[in-house]
């Protein structure tokens, strides 16, 4: 059996953990969620010091020498540690942050400030325009204003309130699908023809500990609704 | 309590394991529909057809385990789209899990090509790995590349690059293809790059996040999307290449329609019991 | 009065330096030296980014050895994240391309990370069978929106009932686009904002520091 074929029972396996999640928290549960967080702490941890070695450590060995300053901020991040030199720990956090806003910021203006607002300029000519046009302007007046809903505002809020709702509706049956299509995408792995028999045995077996966990009473029983 | 009451409060572990069902039986026996291509799809795919041949484009490959399953498939027929019109390709990934499966993609694509068709690695596409730092990386890349990284994914220094000489900014490049799963990291191509530069950008995002995008496609600065799994499928489709997406949209299909049922039932019990008063 | 100097007011002089000369830069043509700062800065931004997340890991780890030295409830389990923490980062250090690591990757951590994230799916059609109703107006716009979007979504909708294709399309193209560019221009000002307060020291919860609230 090739090493793809045990990725695929491994990851079948880990799977199948995980989801026993959903019968209530367990064992297998926990451990499967243990495994993944030092799995993926570990892959974390790896790659970003791989980053930072090519692209600081490495050039400073090269004689780019300012990126010393680099490799000491990071080092001044450990101040968190301790409570006493949080403060140490500042110089790094404005850094990432003022260059952070300052680069967000400095776009954000034509990208979505006026590039929105100009394509919001359209002509009255259609029923779509008009959706578009009465839609951003109710929409961004319920979003940004805080003025009493009352008078002719009150109309203004209420519109606002509509398209903002379609727009939460839109995003919510998307989010539908887009669960769905995770679930399905972890099941086409886990029946592959290669490895659904290890799948269906390994749910028996998750089946059988679960169950001799619940009725000896060693594994809690949550009554769900 | 009454039957309507215990109809509303099943336990939810038989909805889970319905769900199971659902979703599992359409791969276990698939039915193959008729499947419409979307707008946004369809603008993506025809803005990819007309990126010049010969020219660089910057890709960012954003799909994380989770979303490979959905948007790879789409990913591989977007290098494979790129690679056979002769467009070259710049890669790089703001998260540490989405590099590993944007190599994947690589070679899932370039594995697919016809043979003959040039992909050479530093020439003809290039791998620039993880970029730290999110909005704040993606800003200091495409402003001075060689400033940000100093090696590509495999190790080779920037300068040795075949495919980099003379390229040192977004400047250089003709589009954005931004597969950006579900980071919500579109924004950042269109502040970063697209606008300040004027390059045209599209790519993919997962199902959920295809509404927060489509004022940036009306506004005519995102030209099209590949939505989750059905937009890769589409791509798929619209290419002739076919490929595990197809299946899995039609696999939503049962899970959908439990979801609609479950939430028409759960109103009409709800209508009933707020017509007899009850609470 | 130094203290407060070197501890909060420089940090918050320098978050507005960086951010304002990155802002400059965009705007108007600046000298050499300016521009060379900032390329330098966005640079090192990447660096300390990428040393913040290993951070997280470090603060993760310490954690998880507090609950083993202290033997608190579910104790047994941070072994396994130890263990599987120290493999990892192990094999990881020795080369990032290292197979094994990359296998540990592929068909540990990707199927459980994809597992985990896919529970949702679950959740949110339990909750949706239990309290997603149509109470009032409001409720009904959120309900039948997402109704329309899902069965345009799935192949069969289309089938069964074909108008929610146009429907869906239209209502994802205009209401929903017109309600989200709303959205969008709120928290492009909300970022203005938000920098604003930074660079002027207003806000200083980034430094740790919560403003006490005038009068309170």
């Amino acid at each position: 059996m090739d090493a793809e074929i045990w990725g695929l029972i491994a990851g079948s396996a880990i799977s199948l953990g995980a989801y026993s999640v959903l019968i209530g928290d367990n064992p297998i549960s926990k451990i499967t969620e243990n495994v993944y967080m030092g799995i993926l702490g570990g892959y974390i941890f790896a790659t970003n010091w791989d980053f930072i070695q090519k692209n600081a450590i490495n050039k400073v060995a090269g004689g780019d020498y300012i990126y010393i300053l680099s490799i000491i901020l990071s080092i001044m991040l450990l101040g968190r540690l301790k409570s006493e030199y949080l403060w140490v720990s500042r110089y790094p956090v404005v850094l990432t942050v003022g260059v952070g806003l300052g680069l967000a910021m400095r776009t954000t203006v034509m990208a979505d400030f006026l590039g929105q607002i100009q394509a919001t300029l359209l002509p009255w000519t259609s029923l779509n325009n008009l959706v578009m046009v009465i839609g951003t302007v109710t929409a961004a007046a319920y979003f940004i204003f805080t003025a009493q809903s009352s008078g002719v505002y009150k109309y203004v809020n209420t519109a606002g309130r509509v398209f903002l709702l379609s727009a939460f509706g839109v995003t919510y049956g998307q989010t539908v699908s887009f669960r769905f299509e995770l679930v399905i995408g972890r099941l086409v792995a886990m029946l592959d023809p290669r490895v659904a028999n290890y799948t269906y045995v390994m749910i028996l077996i998750i089946a059988v500990v679960l169950i001799f966990g619940y009725t000896t009473k060693r594994i809690e029983w949550y009554s769900g609704r | 309590m009454s039957i309507l009451n215990k109809i509303l409060n099943l336990d939810q572990r038989i909805i889970y394991a319905a769900l199971f069902i659902a979703l599992a039986y359409p791969i276990l026996s698939p039915v193959i529909l008729p499947m419409d291509i979307q707008g946004y799809s369809q603008q993506a795919f025809d803005f990819s057809d007309s990126i010049p041949e010969g020219t660089i484009v910057i890709f960012e490959g954003g799909l994380g385990a989770a979303t490979y399953p959905q948007g790879g498939p789409g990913m591989v027929v977007q290098i494979y789209h790129m690679l056979t019109k002769g467009v070259k390709i710049v890669f790089f990934s703001i998260g540490t899990e989405q590099n590993f499966w944007t190599v994947r993609a690589i070679e899932t694509a370039i594995a697919k090509l016809p043979p003959g068709t040039p992909a050479e690695n530093g020439v003809d596409w290039v791998h620039l790995g993880y970029v730290a730092g999110g909005e704040a990386g993606v800003g200091s890349l495409v402003n001075d590349i060689r400033a940000t990284v100093t090696s590509d994914y495999y190790g080779t220094p920037i300068d040795d690059i075949p495919l980099l000489e003379g390229v040192n900014d977004a400047s250089s490049f003709s589009a954005v293809l931004w597969w950006g799963g579900s980071e919500g990291s579109m924004p950042y191509g269109i502040r970063q790059i697209s606008v300040p530069f004027g390059i045209p950008i599209t790519g993919m995002s997962t199902t959920n996040e295809v509404p927060n995008f489509s004022p940036y496609i009306s506004a005519g600065q995102l030209q099209g999307i590949f939505g989750g799994v059905r937009g890769s499928a589409e791509y798929e489709y619209l290419m002739r290449l076919p490929g595990p997406a197809l299946g899995q949209a039609m696999a939503t299909n049962f899970g959908g329609l439990l979801w609609m049922a479950l939430v028409i039932l759960g109103n009409v019990i709800y209508f009933i019991q707020r017509s007899r008063g009850e609470e | 009065m130094s203290e407060s100097l070197i501890k909060i007011q420089i940090p918050v002089y320098l978050s507005a330096i960086f951010g304002i000369l990155m802002i400059l830069e965009h705007f108007f043509p600046m000298p050499g030296v300016v521009t060379g700062f900032n390329v330098a800065m966005r640079s090192f931004t990447t660096v300390v980014s990428a040393a913040a997340l290993m951070l997280g890991v470090i603060f993760l780890t310490i954690s998880h050895a507090r609950t083993i030295s202290q033997q608190k409830g579910g104790w047994y389990y941070s072994i396994f994240y130890m263990i599987s923490l120290l493999i990892t980062v192990g094999l990881g250090l020795l080369s990032v391309r290292n197979t094994n690591f990359l296998w540990i990757y592929d068909n540990m951590t990707s199927p459980t990370g994809a597992a985990l994230y896919s529970l949702t799916a679950f959740y949110i059609t339990s909750a949706a069978y239990r309290v997603f109703r149509a109470r009032n107006w409001n409720a009904a716009v959120l309900l039948i929106c997402g109704f329309i979007v899902l069965a345009m979504l799935i192949p069969i909708g289309g089938i069964l009932l074909p108008p929610v294709v146009p429907i869906g399309e239209w209502l994802r193209s205009y209401p929903s686009s017109a309600g989200f560019r709303g959205m969008i221009m709120g928290t492009s000002l909300g970022i203005m904002g938000l920098g604003v307060r930074v660079f002027i020291g207003r806000q200083k919860e980034h430094l740790g520091i919560r403003e006490e609230r005038r009068g309170a």
